[in-house]
């Protein structure tokens, strides 16, 4: 509890330090420079001789135009404070950045994804086709109770249409016993692809 | 909001910059034998322009770090988005690489010579 009253007390304190700093190096700026206007006027009347007066001027206006330029220097230190200190006390300009940055990488994440999504549906759409030839065809060496991606598609809109349950009988394939008659009671394994285990050899 | 922040404070640093300068082009011209008057005029005006300008812009950055900082750290963010981010990105490269190794085994399979 008293661990937090301090924080807003330095806080306090450090933008109070902020203020008298800016108000002390504009101040210094103004004064030192008005001084070596007003000692570059020429007078007649000196207490010391000219030669003295002369050298004192031009020391006073080396100290002075020193102090302009430290005044120049605190001033930077002070933006370089201030902007430290935006950075990292400013949250409503944090939080702003973080939403718009999170966005981003939403964004960004969701075009990946769709991406991905289209191209598995487009090489979906391909491999249909590729084992609908690959497993018409007489040359392949395909396992009879294998099950291409193409007849299980088949067989799930088969199932799906009241007329096609009748129609999934004459669409079996010949060789593929174990499917029609057991289809209810044992999984067929979908050509490498499913994880099921086949019980027909 | 932020960039628009500090991009008026780095404003500020060349106008300190600016004052600076106007104030040594004042003396350096003061020191002259003839001093050219519409010369020491410009600078003048552009010397109490730049400092009060100065003064006003970090007097207003100030209030406004008053009314808008708590001294609490700030604890938001970005790392839960970036690591969303960064797994679509591996997914998108994995997808890359199986496709690449799809791609040379179709052509190894129909290259004639083999």
């Amino acid at each position: 509890m008293s661990s937090q009253r301090v924080l807003p007390q330095s806080k306090e304190t450090l933008l109070q330090s902020y203020n008298k700093r800016l108000k002390d190096d504009i101040r210094s700026i103004l004064d030192n420079f008005t001084e070596i206007i007003k000692t570059a006027k020429v007078e007649d009347e000196t207490q010391v001789s000219r030669a003295t007066q002369a050298e004192q001027e031009h020391y006073e206006m080396h100290v002075r135009a020193a102090n302009i330029v430290r005044a120049g220097e605190s001033l930077m230190k002070l933006v370089s404070d201030l902007k430290q200190f935006l950075i990292l006390n400013d949250f409503p300009s944090v939080n702003e950045a973080i939403n718009h940055r999170n966005q981003q990488l939403h964004a960004l994440q969701e075009e990946c994804d769709k991406k991905l999504t289209n191209l598995r549906d487009e090489i979906a759409i391909d491999l249909y086709e590729l084992e609908e030839e690959y497993y018409s065809s007489s040359t392949s060496l395909w396992d009879s109770s294998d099950m291409p991606l193409c007849e299980a598609f088949q067989r799930q809109d088969s199932l799906v249409s009241p007329e096609g349950i009748s129609g999934s009988m004459g669409t079996a394939r010949v060789g593929d016993s174990s499917g029609v008659g057991s289809q209810g009671s044992t999984p067929e394994r979908l050509n490498g692809h499913g994880a099921g285990t086949s019980e027909h050899a | 909001m932020a960039n628009d922040r500090l991009r008026s404070l780095e404003e500020v640093e060349k106008e300190i910059g600016v004052v600076l300068q106007c104030a040594g082009n004042i003396i350096l011209e003061l020191s002259k034998e003839k001093h050219n008057a519409s010369l020491l005029d410009r600078q003048l005006s552009q010397f109490t322009g730049c400092v009060s300008r100065v003064e006003s812009e970090l007097s207003g950055q100030i209030r406004y770090l008053t009314q808008v900082a708590t001294g609490q750290p700030h604890e938001g963010s970005t790392y839960s988005a970036r690591k969303d981010c960064q797994m679509a990105l591996n997914r998108v490269e994995y997808a890359r690489l199986k496709l690449g190794e799809l791609g040379q085994t179709c052509e190894r399979l129909l290259d004639p010579q083999t």
